[in-house]
């Protein structure tokens, strides 16, 4: 299950009047939404909407009546049993050859400003500004340790750019923590706090 | 042969603008409430000049600057003297002090003695904080400009030498007024001064010394370095940033190998070969 599904499954099963609707789901062969909403004490649209929601998700059937030539739906339970499985390494940003061999230096007036360490040896956060004119702000972004000293061994504007790869050797970080520099990488990159240097043809 | 300077000529006159402070203040109090209580009110800025070097001393170690506080404290002994607050040796009230032939002579002889010490210290460049000389001698190798300046400190390199080696080096550093050490368990940091800056620097009114310009040796031997805007912007040219840290991180090595050869006089030497004026 991806995570926009897990989502609506979640915010659905959050309301307060989930477990009454299931419960006459569960109870009962067929139901419309007008029916849940007098059993229940709830507004017509509010029950629609919540049915229609599980439809979609297939949780429910629906059906089309007709009673004095207003068409109106009855729905029907299919699950008996709801799973949210998230696999959560789907959203793991394994480094590719790509990611590490990408040349990269910290980009000339990128207006960045750089917390260091007490101890010298890192850089604990970097201040940013988004936006333009008076929608302008601050944005503060801070650091893991490795991060940190990712940062703090990039090479300067104008200085010969460095392979993320290289960098982190230098910087003595292992490559099991490659996806959280590369993470920050793009995101500074987004930035226009650094910059990615295309090899000159030899 | 003429030395090509690479930082801008100094215009700073905050080191003399200090004790010349003094003297404005001695007049205002004088035409306000009388010479006696102008005087005093001298005696005691010059005391506090006194106890400024006095920290200093304490600061850094350097034997020289107590010739400024011995200074003042003759020149406050003989200003409350003037001010008729003393008594001479018959025990009664003096009207002006300068009538007596002996406070005339001890004064005068006291001005002349530390009148001469103190300029010849100032001649020979022992009251004189380095960081212009250190700043020329980073820029030295650095032909290329372009900028690239930025806040990020920047790792030089490593050197081979125990916490006690360093140590010693950051005393010999204070000493000489070459650089101010700030030392924690982990790291000994070595802030750039120039001349007539000490004053911001040593009394905090220059903000955090890690937003000066300084070269930091972790207690492992790693080397960094940090310019800070100001100090880069003191440059005629907008010169390679990079090669500029790199060149500020290798002249402290040098520095520190000499040190450790037994051979800092040649570190002094170095400096002094520059020839930037006294006053800067």
């Amino acid at each position: 299950m991806d995570f926009h599904t897990a989502a609506k499954y979640a915010s659905l099963l959050s309301k307060d009047y989930a477990e009454d609707i299931f419960k006459l789901l569960v109870n009962y062969h067929a139901i419309s939404a007008s029916e849940v909403a007098t059993r229940l004490n709830l507004h017509i649209k509010t029950a629609q909407d919540f049915l229609e929601a599980l439809a979609q998700l297939d949780v429910l059937s629906k059906e089309e009546a007709l009673e004095k030539k207003r068409p109106y739906y009855r729905y029907t339970l299919e699950q008996t049993r709801l799973v949210i499985d998230i696999d959560l390494m789907q959203v793991k940003q394994e480094p590719s050859q790509k990611n590490l061999t990408l040349r990269v230096r910290e980009k000339e007036n990128a207006g960045a400003r750089f917390s260091v360490a007490r101890s010298d040896d890192y850089i604990t956060n970097v201040a940013i500004w988004t936006g333009i004119g008076r929608e302008r702000e601050e944005r503060k972004i801070k650091l893991t340790a490795p991060q940190g000293r990712f940062l703090f061994h990039l090479p300067f504007p104008k200085a010969e750019p460095l392979t993320v790869d290289e960098i982190m050797q230098k910087a003595g970080i292992a490559e099991s923590l490659a996806p959280e520099i590369i993470d920050l990488v793009q995101l500074l990159e987004k930035y226009n706090v650094i910059e990615a240097v295309p090899e000159e043809p030899i | 042969m003429t030395l090509v300077r690479k930082l801008k000529p100094d215009r700073n006159i905050t080191g003399a603008l200090v004790p010349l402070s003094m003297l404005p203040i001695f007049g205002l109090t004088s035409l306000i409430f009388g010479i006696p209580t102008g005087i005093l009110t001298l005696a005691v800025m010059i005391g506090l000049f006194g106890v400024f070097y006095l920290y200093v001393f304490i600061r850094t170690r350097n034997v020289f600057v107590l010739v400024i506080s011995a200074d003042c404290v003759f020149l406050i002994f003989m200003l409350v003297m003037a001010s008729g607050t003393f008594t001479n040796a018959a025990w009664n009230y003096m009207e002006d002090p300068f009538d007596s032939a002996e406070f005339a002579l001890a004064y005068f002889s006291g001005l002349a003695f530390f009148g001469f010490v103190i300029i010849f210290l100032f001649l020979t460049r022992r009251l004189k904080w380095r960081g212009r000389e250190i700043f020329e001698l980073a820029a030295e190798p650095v032909e290329e400009t372009g900028n690239g300046y930025t806040s990020r400190p920047r790792p030089v390199g490593k050197v081979d030498y125990s916490p006690q080696q360093m140590h010693a080096f950051a005393r010999f550093c204070s000493r000489h007024l070459i650089a101010l050490p700030y030392i924690t368990s982990k790291n000994l940091t070595l802030v750039l001064v120039k001349n007539s800056e000490e004053f911001g620097r040593l009394l905090g009114l220059s903000g955090d010394y890690r937003d000066a310009t300084w070269v930091n040796f972790d207690m492992d031997g790693e080397v960094s370095v940090h310019i800070s805007q100001k100090d880069y912007l003191d440059y005629r040219e907008p010169l390679a940033f990079d090669q500029l840290c790199t060149s500020l991180g290798q002249v402290f090595s040098d520095f520190f190998d000499l040190y450790d050869k037994g051979e800092g006089v040649r570190v002094i030497d170095r400096m002094d070969d520059l020839k930037i004026s006294v006053f800067s």
